[in-house]
C-alpha cells in the first residue's frame, strides 16, 4: 500500500526513519513510517490534520518527549546522532536541528536577546561577535532594515509576520543543519508567508529543511520533494513536481484536488 | 424550568450586592469607631517649685521645707474636690483676702503650724485641660522659717508631656509681686523655654493674710491650633504609649516594624517559594507533582497560631542558640525571628499561586526553549521567570498582604515592644533586627481589650485597623493590577 519508491537516487540522505511508530497513550498517532530525506533540499509533508506529520517532525528533535504517555519504536538518525539513543547530547542535537513553530512564540525578552539567547548559550559570544551573529541572522531573516533601530523593544511589540521572522532568525543565529518547520506560515498574512517562502528556498542551499505544511501551493512551490501522510500512515513520497503534476496513488490525488481533507 | 433560572439569577444579584454592602458597613464601622481617637483633650501638666536660692535641682515635693508653692482652685462642693483640677481658676482679684489656699495637709488656720514637709506642692501636677483663655493661678511665699534674700521660681515639663507636641500656646508670667517687693513683671513661653529658673526677692508669710497677698504666678494655656490637627500630628509621630500619663499615640514604629517583618519575610519567602513552584511545575514527576501539590496548599492552611506556637518552641530557641552570640540576641523572640515564621507562612501561599501561574505560560514558549537548545537552567531563568514576571510578583503580593496583616505569629514572637526602629548605623540594623518589636495587628489584638469604650485609645486601636486595612488592600489592589497584566499573547 506504502508508495516506498523512494526517489533519492542522486541526494545525500540526511535524516532517515526507518519503521517509525509513535504512540501517545493508547493511540497511535505513525505506523511503521520509513522516510529517507535529502540533504540541502526542502522537503514538504502534506497531509490532513491528526495524520501524524507533526509528530513525526516532532520526534526528530525529541520536542514529543514532554507529551505524556509517548512512546517510540523504530530507527531515527538524523546528521549523524540517534536521537533515541542512550548517549544522546540533547542540547547538540537541538543546536543542529532548528526549528520553527506554527504561531509565532518570541521569548519575553527584547528582540535583539531573543536572537542572541541561542548564541549566546551554545557558542558562548559576546559583544561584537554577538551583535554580528544576531545582525547577520536578522539579515538572513528579511526582518533586518525593519528592527534594526528597535533591538532594545520587547518582540512582542512585532507584528505577527515578523514574529514569525524573528523565530526564524532566532533558529538561524545557532547555526542549525537542519531545519524543522511546523506550518510556519499558517498563522500568517499572504505577504508574510510570501517572504518566508522565499526564505525557505534560500535556506535551502546550504541546509535541509522539511516543512509541514497544509498550502498545497506552497508545498508545489518551494518543496523539492513532497510526503503525504494519512492516518499515521505514509502514503506517498516523491519528487514534488511528479508529486503533484502525477501522483501515483487513489488517496493523494483526491487529497490535493481539494476532494478531502 | 425557566423560573428556576430565573431564581438563581436573582440569588446571585441579592447575594452579590449583600456581600459588597457587608463589606463597605465593616470597612464604614472600622472608620466611624476611629473618629474616638480625635476627641483628645491633650492634657498638659507643669512642675512649678519656689526654692532657696541656694537650692540643688531637685525639685521633688519636700526637698525644701520653707518655701511653697499652692495652686488656687475653685473649691469643689465637697471641700475635697478631685474635679478641682479641671475646673478654672479664678481671677486675680478673687483671689484676694476670701479665697481657700489647698494643700495636701488639712487646712490650717495659723500660718505657723503649717509643716512645709507636709505641704504636698505638687498638687498643681495633675493633669490639665483647658479651654481658650483659661489661667491657672499659683501662688508663692515662703514659711517663717525661710531665711534668705532671694527665692527661686523653677520650672519643668511633668515627665511624659513634651510641651512642643501640645496644641497650646503655654505662658508663664508674673500676675502679681507683693507689697513692697520690687520685682520685673515676667512672661514665658514655655514651649520656647520649656524649663527654667528665675530669681525672686524673698517673701515670708507669717499670716493667713500674707499667704494670698504674696507671688501670684499664673500659667495661661491657650488652644492656637485644632485638636484635629493636633490628634492627626500625635498619629504620625514616632511613640506608641498609650498608658503613659501623657499617652502617646504614634504610629510610625508600629506601621514602620510591620513593614519591616514584612518585607524581611517576603525576601526570605519569595525565592524559596518561586523555587518550589519551579520545582513542581517543571522538574519533579507528574505524581510526585500529585502528591505535593495539595500537600502544599495544607500547610498553607495550618492555623498560624500553630505556627506561632511552633516557632516560640522550636524557632525562637534555635535561633537563640545559633545567632544570639553573633548579633546580640537578648531573646528568642524579636523581629528576625517573627520574619522567619512569616516567611514559613508565606511560602506555602506564594508557591501554590506561583505553580498556577507558570501553568499559564504557554506550552509553546517551553518548546521554543527546548527546540532553541536551551539548557533547562536557562529555560527557567531566561524564559520562563521572565514570562510569569507579573503573575509571580502578583503571588509575591498576595502573600505579602497576607503577611501583613498577620496577627498570632507576631504577637507571639515578636517580643511586643513598640519602639521606633533606628536604621542610620549597620549596628542599628541588626539591633533592630535581634529587638523585641511589635506591629499593628498585635497591637490592635493586645490593647483592645484593656481599653475604655469610645475613649480615645479606643479610637487610635480602630484607626491603626484602618491603616492595615488600608495597607493590606493597596497590597491587594496591585498585586490584582500586576496579575492582570499576565495576558500572554501567543
Amino acid at each position: 500500500m506504502v508508495e516506498t519508491a523512494f526517489p533519492l537516487a542522486n541526494e545525500q540522505v540526511v535524516v532517515s526513519a526507518h519503521d517509525l511508530s509513535v504512540f501517545y497513550g493508547e493511540t497511535q498517532a505513525l505506523k511503521s513510517v520509513t522516510l529517507p530525506i535529502a540533504r540541502n533540499r526542502v522537503t514538504a509533508l502534506i497531509g490532513p490534520s491528526g495524520c501524524g506529520k507533526s509528530s513525526f517532525l516532532r520526534s526528530l528533535n525529541r520536542l514529543n518527549d514532554r507529551i505524556p504517555g509517548f512512546r517510540l519504536q523504530g530507527r531515527v538518525r538524523i546528521l549523524d546522532i540517534d536521537p533515541y539513543g542512550s548517549r544522546v547530547d540533547m542540547i547538540e542535537l537541538r543546536r543542529r536541528v532548528g526549528m520553527v513553530f506554527q504561531k509565532p512564540t518570541p521569548l519575553p525578552m527584547s528582540i535583539y536577546d531573543n536572537v542572541a539567547i541561542g548564541a549566546r548559550s551554545h557558542y558562548g559570544l559576546r559583544g561584537r561577535r554577538l551583535d554580528e551573529v544576531v545582525e547577520q541572522a536578522l539579515r538572513q531573516a528579511a526582518l533586518w532594515d525593519e528592527v534594526k533601530d528597535i533591538l532594545r523593544r520587547p518582540a512582542l511589540q512585532l507584528s505577527g509576520g515578523q514574529q514569525q521572522r524573528l523565530c526564524i532568525a532566532r533558529m538561524l543565529a545557532v547555526d542549525p543543519e537542519v531545519i524543522l518547520m511546523d506550518e510556519p506560515c499558517s498563522a500568517l498574512d499572504p505577504v508574510s508567508t510570501f517572504r518566508i517562502e522565499e526564505l525557505m528556498v534560500e535556506l535551502a542551499k546550504e541546509r535541509t529543511v522539511i516543512v509541514v505544511t497544509h498550502n498545497m501551493q506552497q508545498a508545489a512551490r518551494v518543496s523539492h520533494y513532497t510526503a503525504f501522510f494519512m492516518y499515521g500512515e505514509l502514503i506517498e513520497y516523491g519528487a514534488s513536481k511528479e508529486f503533484f503534476l502525477s501522483p501515483k496513488m487513489q488517496a493523494t490525488e483526491d487529497y490535493i484536488s481539494g476532494r478531502f481533507g | 424550568m425557566r423560573w428556576l433560572g430565573r431564581l438563581f439569577e436573582a440569588g446571585v444579584y441579592v447575594t452579590g450586592i449583600t456581600v459588597s454592602l457587608v463589606v463597605l458597613v465593616m470597612f464604614y464601622y472600622v472608620a466611624r469607631e476611629a473618629r474616638y481617637a480625635f476627641g483628645d483633650t491633650f492634657a498638659w501638666g507643669f512642675r512649678l517649685a519656689l526654692l532657696p536660692a541656694d537650692s540643688s535641682d531637685d525639685m521633688s515635693p519636700g526637698s525644701a521645707p520653707y518655701t511653697t508653692l499652692v495652686t488656687v482652685n475653685a473649691e469643689g462642693s465637697d471641700g475635697l474636690d478631685e474635679h478641682e483640677e479641671i475646673v478654672p481658676a479664678p481671677s486675680v482679684s478673687s483671689v484676694e483676702g476670701e479665697m481657700m489656699l489647698t494643700t495636701a495637709a488639712t487646712l490650717v488656720s495659723d500660718i505657723t503650724d503649717i509643716r512645709a514637709d507636709r505641704l504636698y506642692r505638687d498638687e498643681w501636677r495633675a493633669l490639665k485641660t483647658t479651654q481658650q483663655g483659661d489661667q491657672f493661678l499659683v501662688l508663692g511665699y515662703a514659711t517663717p522659717r525661710y531665711q534668705q534674700k532671694t527665692m527661686v521660681l523653677a520650672w519643668e515639663p511633668d515627665s511624659g508631656f513634651d510641651p512642643t507636641l501640645s496644641p497650646y500656646r503655654l505662658v508663664l508670667r508674673l500676675v502679681r509681686a507683693p507689697h513692697g517687693v520690687d520685682v520685673q513683671p515676667f512672661d514665658i513661653d514655655l514651649k520656647r523655654q520649656p524649663s527654667g529658673r528665675i530669681t525672686l526677692p524673698a517673701w515670708v508669710a507669717r499670716t493667713d493674710a500674707e499667704r494670698s497677698n504674696g507671688y501670684v504666678f499664673e500659667i495661661q494655656a491657650t488652644p492656637h491650633r485644632s485638636a484635629f490637627w493636633a490628634t492627626l500630628r500625635g498619629i504620625f509621630s514616632t511613640e506608641w504609649a498609650p498608658t503613659l500619663m501623657y499617652p502617646r499615640y504614634g504610629v510610625l514604629p508600629l506601621l514602620i516594624a510591620t513593614t519591616l517583618m514584612s518585607v524581611l519575610a517576603m525576601l526570605f519567602a519569595t525565592p524559596l517559594a518561586v523555587a518550589t513552584a519551579l520545582y513542581l511545575s517543571e522538574i519533579a514527576q507528574p505524581r510526585l507533582r500529585e502528591w505535593l501539590k495539595p500537600a502544599l496548599e495544607l500547610i498553607a492552611s495550618v492555623p498560624s497560631v500553630v505556627l506561632g506556637y511552633f516557632g516560640l518552641m522550636f524557632v525562637a530557641p534555635s535561633l537563640q542558640n545559633w545567632l544570639g552570640q553573633a548579633l546580640g540576641m537578648e531573646s528568642g523572640r524579636n523581629l528576625l525571628t517573627t520574619s522567619v515564621m512569616l516567611a514559613v507562612l508565606a511560602i506555602p501561599i506564594v508557591a501554590s499561586v506561583t505553580e498556577d501561574v507558570l501553568k499559564t505560560v504557554p506550552e509553546s514558549l517551553r518548546e521554543s526553549a527546548m527546540a532553541l537548545g536551551l539548557t533547562r537552567g536557562e529555560m527557567l531563568w531566561k524564559v520562563l521567570l521572565p514570562a510569569a514576571r507579573s503573575g509571580i510578583m502578583a503571588a509575591v503580593l498576595i502573600g505579602a498582604a497576607r503577611v501583613y496583616g498577620e496577627t498570632m505569629i507576631v504577637w507571639i514572637l515578636s517580643g511586643g515592644t513598640a519602639s521606633m526602629p533606628s536604621l542610620s548605623s549597620l549596628q542599628d540594623v541588626s539591633r533592630v533586627l535581634v529587638g523585641s518589636t511589635r506591629g499593628v495587628p498585635d497591637t490592635i489584638a493586645i490593647e483592645m481589650g484593656n481599653v475604655a469604650f469610645e475613649s480615645v485609645h479606643y479610637g487610635h486601636l480602630f484607626l491603626l485597623g484602618v491603616f492595615l486595612f488600608a495597607a493590606t488592600v493597596l497590597v491587594n489592589l496591585t498585586a490584582l493590577y500586576i496579575g492582570r497584566k499576565q495576558v500572554w499573547r501567543v
